[in-house]
């Protein structure tokens, strides 16, 4: 097996914001990320995300515990590390007197690189990602959208093994966001390792290979999706179309006890955690009271397992 | 590779800057008309002399201009963190293959050059339109101290502008540096006459140490033995602020 891109073992980060208590923002984290993987590091809003890729580049010094990429320890060799990194940082980050061309030709610059070849690679990363028409205007003048895609695009600007890229699909519209899919996907069938965060369950399910899910600086589970679907086996999404929803459906539907029910006009969403068969009893059951439309059984998704596996972290700590 | 990415950082400057040339213009032309506003009407208006055997007013302000023209120099290009902290930039700056130290150094070379170019043009006029005697022999020293004094003032505030995350506060911070380090100082009159604990004041200031080596360089007055050791200090002034403004990026993490 190959050495691993990353490697973090009991991490621990805290924080005392203005002599206030204490915060562990990472608390004991430790995971590998193999080379030329896609790896989603998931979590609720505050769970350590962001602290953890800010240790992992470089930007913050961990408490204790050590975080290795490509085998350089982030605060004994961060310089090395920072040569094998390109990172989107969670904010807005662009030179907005330059133009976007002057962006990617800085960006590439600071990486060593220059020249006609970089010139050229620029129009083609422009070209990509829809910036030919706003090369040469600065960006100050552009849209909070395309001042993203001028973040974003900086990255293919180089060929550094790891990119991190913290929620990079902010302000993208949904064209732009797949063709960054595309691009993302195809980096890491060339060998390079993606490490990302996002609060998009379905970009994670569709990008990843390996998922880690963090809640309050710690591993609630981690895995690829299947993996991650074990954990959180028996919850299926029922959905039911009537003509005409059932009077006694929350009578039916309490005596299973689901996670959630929601009533939309004439469809029905059932969140549940039943044996299979079960699940079909409900379904067998409901179509005696009223004309079923459509209906639709599918197991859990990225967005049940995280939300399932953070409540029940929570509900723990 | 260090050198392309302080080339990198520098290149960074000089197209920012390079974009709104009305700033650069005033950059170079600001203390020039500091010396012909304040100065002529100084000398006009209230008949002031230097005090200095044969030196009058426009002759001994230049070296004082000179240092102003720097210190405001450092202190915009310190400002400029604050720029790329709402601009995001630094934060992914911080990312970048480069020390913190050649952050800072990129950061100041590119001002450096502006202020080199700005001294040079300043002495040139003066001599040309006010006839202040300036002496030739001293225009290396004169360079030399505009390369070391930009950049310690720079280090030195750039202390300031990484502690202080509050642009306001940098503010404040900036207008009480300016009224104490420059009128604490020989910039606008001699100290000899002046009281002692102003001038044991003005001695301790950095700022006179740069202006008195300027006038020796300009136009060949004051004392060669205190200029030596206020050369000396105002590299130890810099080598300090340098180290601290490299451990205030470190402390970024």
């Amino acid at each position: 097996m190959s050495d691993p891109a990353i490697r973090v073992e009991n991490l621990v980060k805290l924080y005392r914001p203005n002599r206030s208590a204490e915060i562990r923002a990472v608390d004991g984290l430790s995971f590998v990320v193999r080379p030329g993987t896609i790896f989603g590091l998931l979590g609720p809003n505050g769970a350590g995300k962001t602290t953890t890729l800010r240790i992992l580049t470089t930007r913050a010094r961990p408490t204790s515990g050590r975080a290795e990429v490509f085998g350089y320890d982030v605060v004994r060799a961060p310089l090395d590390v920072r040569r094998c990194i390109g990172v989107v940082i969670q904010e807005q980050a662009a030179d907005l007197f330059l133009s976007v061309r002057d962006n990617l030709l800085i960006f590439a610059r600071f990486h060593g690189r220059y020249g006609r070849s970089v010139r050229s690679r620029a129009d083609d990363v422009m070209g990509q990602l829809g910036l030919n028409d706003v090369a040469d205007r600065k960006v100050q003048d552009l849209s909070g959208g395309f001042r993203r895609r001028v973040q974003v695009a900086k990255m293919f600007m180089i060929d550094v093994p790891v990119v991190f890229l913290d929620e990079f699909s902010t302000g993208m519209d949904p064209i732009l966001k797949r063709r960054v899919m595309e691009l993302l996907r195809a980096r890491a069938a060339q060998g390079r390792t993606i490490v990302l965060t996002t609060q998009v369950l379905t970009e994670a399910e569709e990008l990843c290979d390996d998922i880690l899910i963090i809640n309050n600086g710690r591993q609630v589970a981690h895995g690829d999706l299947h993996a991650l679907k074990l954990l959180t086996d028996r919850l299926y999404a029922v959905t039911l179309s009537f003509d005409r929803v059932p009077d006694d459906l929350s009578d039916i539907v309490a005596r299973y006890s689901p996670a959630a029910v929601r009533v939309l006009h004439n469809t029905v969403q059932i969140r549940l955690k039943e044996d299979e068969s079960r699940v079909l009893e409900l379904v067998s059951t409901l179509a005696k009271r009223g004309r079923i439309l459509r209906v639709e059984i599918s197991g859990a998704s990225l967005e049940d397992i995280f939300v399932e596996l953070t409540q029940k972290e929570s509900r723990v700590s | 590779m260090s050198g392309g990415t302080l080339m990198a950082v520098m290149l960074r400057e000089g197209k920012i800057r390079a974009t709104n040339s009305a700033f650069i213009f005033w950059d170079l032309v600001y203390p020039l008309g500091y010396l012909l506003v304040f100065g002529i009407g100084v000398n006009a208006s209230m008949g002031f002399t230097s005090g200095l055997h044969g030196v009058n007013y426009n002759a001994f302000f230049l070296a004082g201009v000179l240092a102003m023209a720097s210190f405001g120099i450092a202190s915009n290009t310190s400002w400029s963190f604050f720029l790329d902290r709402d601009n995001g930039i630094f934060q992914e700056m911080l990312t970048y293959p480069l020390r913190r130290s050649q952050y800072l150094l990129g950061k100041v070379l590119f001002n450096v050059l502006i202020a080199l170019v700005q001294a040079l043009v300043t002495v040139a006029l003066a001599a040309a339109l006010l006839h202040v005697p300036v002496r030739l022999d001293g225009i290396p020293l004169l360079l030399a101290t505009t390369v070391v004094c930009t950049a310690g003032w720079f280090f030195f505030y750039a202390i300031f502008a990484l502690r202080i995350r509050r642009n306001d506060a940098f503010n404040t911070v900036n207008s009480v540096f300016y009224f104490v380090f420059l009128f604490a100082s020989s910039m606008f009159y001699p100290l000899d006459s002046l009281p002692t604990v102003f001038r044991v004041a003005a001695y301790a200031n950095p700022i006179t140490w740069q202006i008195d080596v300027l006038r020796r360089a300009t136009i060949g007055v004051g004392d060669a033995r205190l200029m030596t050791i206020e050369s000396v200090a105002f590299v130890v002034f810099t080598l300090i602020a340098f180290a601290a403004a490299t451990r205030s990026l470190e402390d970024e993490a």
